[in-house]
């Protein structure tokens, strides 16, 4: 469904990423993982073209997409949840989610999948005339996320939906998204709780400054760090 | 003295300033540019009038709303043809290709038409007054609180009830995000300027109104106005540039009437040391606005 | 001996934009015609502004709107030194007893002049150093205009928005040749120099010089008081040549001429700010040549005015789109002449 390829993105003179390479099937989960600067929202951005890339090929569903706008990128059903959330501040929540449906066209669609949305985040529900930026942060990740749920993504990439939540917050995120996953959308999850994530996604990509170092089945990934001593955030080393 | 006569002026002056803020911000919110040629679009609207004049006779109000949508085509294209192939170079390039913008257009009237001031029709309604209250007051005056309430009024429409309105204020606040959702961004900006085009040639309408003419400078004083009222207003809130407006307005009256003559011709001056005072110490604006800022939680 | 070899390769630039300059004095002198010297000699002037806009700008990053308003301060305050009482007396019958029965030579109120802009500079820009981007800009272009309100109000001072006359004549070709090299090279050294190294640092990446000890307010500040005193003694030579001028000369038109020359050069090197000048002096005298020709001709009724900015307007908007880092790119002219990179 997605294939990057040989991919380079730079900031400046910078290279954040080199050279990498992913591939995602319909219906799976796939992680990033890696710890901080080692190139995982870079890679996000770059798919959803936020970011133009130095080098390299990016094709979803078979139609090249790298270099191009990323109104255009949404518009062919890849939905991406940056990190730091992004929420429109002055716009209210439900606001936030009719732009989240922007790409779709059938008013009566909305109204269903807005309904759908408080069913799955009823704190939505009960602020939707509240200006985005006076929720509190997990109530923003799940606007996030419900944002991007209402475009009806093909793909829906997150970027560290975590990060900064309390811990059973994390619990709630991690919940959705195994439930996101048995309802068959396919995902692209970039996180630095290492452990947590391997444990629910099919495949994982290991990335270190910029490169691909490992990829594979969690298993794979998880012997990968310890061989070769990655550092892997809070969760480093996983066998006793 | 503070009479009938003197709140109205201030309020009409407000709202004219409030208009010009919000020229500038819609444009400045979403591109962090500050558009230097926004001036040239009341000179503009002026010329067209000047221009429409000389023809077959039409009545004033078709003039007007002709010369407005001049102002209107006018900023569209300064976008489509010198701004878009910029924007992705760097703020400062944008910046300086307004200014050369501004310098073009202030040159082209020169050239085109004349450096002399040219005469402006107005309609009989601008020389008349109304009594209210015992007091004569200006109808232009009057008529320019209406405009600008209903302009307002027609705005507020436009950003809470239309899709074009919620992608404009999703773009102020966070252009990236607005694009990631599928917003069109060339849509969004042609938008912008068009939006600011009509509310310079509104203004324009009133501000020739004061002279009857118009001459290639007569940009330079509202761009300043647009300037100060924006930074008063907190640069980045639509809301914020209308209060900002109006409270440079009547502080500007006010002033008029509390300064020692000596010190009058400085007024500018003391509104530009403010302007300066405001971005280092309050850079956010005098006014409470809603929530502004881009990054959160 | 190799070490007189290396210092000279290392400011080779200075020598390569110098020898040009100097070799156009010659040559004008030797053609005798007064118009030319009159173009060459308001070049050499143009550069120093030129050279003051590139010094802050080129440098910094942040756009200076305010280098016309010091122009004007530098002109106004030297012309009050270097004038006659009886001058004095007769153009600015108001002028403060204090002022109006001091008199100095020409080179010293030149000094004063420049003096006198970047002592406004020191009192006024320290906190706006801290403003980067719009907020930036919007201060400095505040400048801009607060400086030009007083000089059009303080009549007693400047006749206020009358045209000034009676100041002599000292600003000649050689004296604006040699202050222009002299210019040329404090600009060069001050980009080698440890506060230019560490300014383009902070243009580059604020984050990164913030983080090794650059301290970025202190060393703009520097900067901005350089640019303005050279804009202010520039101001200053101006005004002995021209010999009246009134305070509009000192506002946006000049602005946009200066800020054109710089950009159509390339602002981030001093080759680009030499470059930006000679060609837009040449193109702009070529230009009014076209426009008084058409105009004295009467072929138009109304004439040809606003034709050269008009023109010059629509070249900087194409630079900007095509080559936005101007001619030179940010590369400096050097002997022998490297491959291209470009330069830190």
């Amino acid at each position: 469904m997605l294939s990057v390829s040989d991919l380079s993105v730079r900031y400046g003179a910078i290279s954040a990423v080199r050279g990498v390479s992913l591939a995602i099937e319909e219906g799976e989960l796939v992680a990033l993982v890696g710890v901080n600067g080692a190139g995982k929202t870079t890679t996000l951005n770059a798919i959803a073209g936020a970011l133009k890339p130095h080098q390299g090929t990016i094709a979803f569903q078979n139609e090249p997409i790298h270099g191009r706008p990323p109104e255009v990128i949404t518009r062919k059903g890849i939905a991406l949840v940056p990190e730091g959330r992004d929420i429109l501040p002055s716009l209210s929540v439900e606001e936030n989610l009719r732009l989240g449906a922007f790409v779709r066209h059938s008013r009566s669609e909305y109204q269903s999948d807005l309904a759908q949305m408080i069913e799955l985040f009823p704190i939505l529900g009960q602020r939707l005339r509240q200006a985005g930026g006076t929720l509190s942060g997990g109530e923003q990740q799940q606007l996030a996320i419900a944002r991007a749920l209402m475009s009806h993504p093909r793909l829906l990439m997150l970027d560290e939906p975590s990060l900064g939540l309390s811990p059973v917050l994390v619990d709630q995120v991690f919940e959705l998204i195994g439930r996101l996953r048995g309802r068959g959308v396919t995902i692209l999850l970039v996180e630095q709780n290492a452990e947590r994530t391997l444990q629910i996604v099919d495949r994982a990509y290991l990335l270190r400054t910029g490169r691909v170092e490992a990829h594979g089945t969690p298993d794979h990934i998880r012997s990968a760090v310890d061989v070769e001593g990655v550092y892997l955030g809070d969760r480093g080393r996983t066998r006793p | 003295m503070i009479t009938l006569d003197f709140i109205v002026n201030a309020l009409a002056l407000g709202s004219t300033y409030a208009l010009l803020a919000l020229g500038m911000v819609i444009v400045y919110g979403i591109l962090n540019l500050v558009n230097f040629a926004f001036g040239e679009l009341l000179m503009i609207t002026g010329y067209s009038l000047f221009v429409l004049s000389l023809g077959p006779r039409l009545p004033w109000v078709v003039m007007a709303v002709l010369a407005v949508g001049v102002a209107v085509l006018t900023s569209y294209l300064t976008e489509r043809v010198a701004f878009r192939p910029v924007r992705e170079h760097s703020p400062t390039a944008m910046l300086i290709t307004s200014f050369a913008v501004s310098t073009l257009l202030q040159n082209a009237a020169l050239l085109i038409i004349s450096p002399r001031a040219r005469g402006v029709p107005l309609p009989k309604l601008f020389s008349m007054s109304a009594r209210v209250l015992g007091q004569d007051l200006p109808i232009r005056n009057l008529l320019a609180i209406a405009t600008s309430l209903l302009l307002l009024g027609l705005l507020v429409l436009l950003l809470r009830r239309t899709v074009l309105g919620i992608a404009l204020r999703a773009a102020s606040d966070n252009f990236r995000m607005a694009r990631l959702l599928g917003v069109p961004a060339n849509l969004v900006i042609s938008a912008a300027f068009a939006i600011s085009g009509l509310l310079a040639g509104v203004v324009a309408l009133f501000w020739v109104g004061r002279t009857a003419s118009v001459t290639p400078t007569i940009g330079a004083a509202p761009l300043l106005v647009a300037f100060v009222a924006t930074v008063i207003g907190g640069m980045r809130s639509l809301a914020g540039a209308v209060v900002g407006g109006y409270i440079y307005g009547i502080v500007f009256s006010m002033i008029g009437i509390l300064l020692p003559p000596g010190m009058m011709e400085f007024r500018e001056a003391f509104m530009f040391i403010v302007v300066i005072l405001i971005l280092l110490f309050r850079p956010e604006g005098l006014v409470r606005g809603a929530y502004s800022t881009k990054r959160v939680g | 001996m190799g070490k007189l070899r290396a210092w000279l390769e290392h400011n080779s630039t200075f020598f390569v934009l110098a020898v040009p300059l100097v070799a156009a004095t010659g040559i004008t002198f030797a053609i005798g015609d007064l118009l030319i010297e009159r173009i060459v000699t308001v070049l050499f002037i143009d550069l120093v502004l030129v050279l003051a806009l590139q010094v802050f700008m080129g440098n910094s990053g942040i756009l200076s709107f305010s280098v016309a308003g010091f122009m004007g301060i530098g002109a106004y305050g030297s012309v009050l030194f270097s004038m006659s009482p009886a001058a004095k007396a007769a153009a600015l019958p108001d002028l403060y007893p204090l002022l109006a029965n001091v008199q100095l030579p020409f080179l010293a109120s030149v000094l004063v002049g420049g003096l006198l802009a970047a002592l406004v500079a020191a009192v006024v820009s320290y906190p706006l150093m801290r403003l980067s981007d719009a907020a930036g800009v919007i201060t400095i272009f505040s400048l801009l205009v607060i400086i030009n309100v007083v000089l059009v109000h303080w009549s007693r001072l400047t006749n206020g928005p009358r045209t000034l006359f009676g100041v002599e004549r000292f600003t000649y070709l050689g004296t604006a040749a040699v202050f222009a090299l002299l210019f040329l090279g404090v600009a060069w050294w001050f980009k080698e120099s440890s506060v230019g190294l560490k300014l383009r640092a902070s243009r580059d990446d604020a984050h990164a010089a913030a983080a090794v000890g650059i301290n970025i307010v202190a060393v703009r500040y520097r900067a901005f008081i350089l640019s303005a005193f050279m804009a202010g003694f520039a101001g200053a030579l101006w005004a002995h040549f021209i010999t009246s001028f009134s305070p509009y000369a000192f506002y946006m038109s000049a602005m946009f001429v200066f800020l054109s020359m710089l950009v159509i050069g390339g602002p981030m090197s001093i080759s680009g700010a030499v470059i930006g000048t000679v060609l837009v002096t040449v193109l702009r005298e070529g230009l009014r040549n076209i426009e008084n020709n058409v105009n004295m001709s009467g072929i138009l009724p109304s004439g040809l005015v606003g034709f050269t900015e008009v023109v010059m307007a629509v070249l900087l908007v194409g630079i900007l789109i095509l080559r936005p880092s101007g001619i030179m790119g940010g590369r400096e002219l050097r002997w022998p002449p490297r491959h291209p990179r470009a330069d830190v």
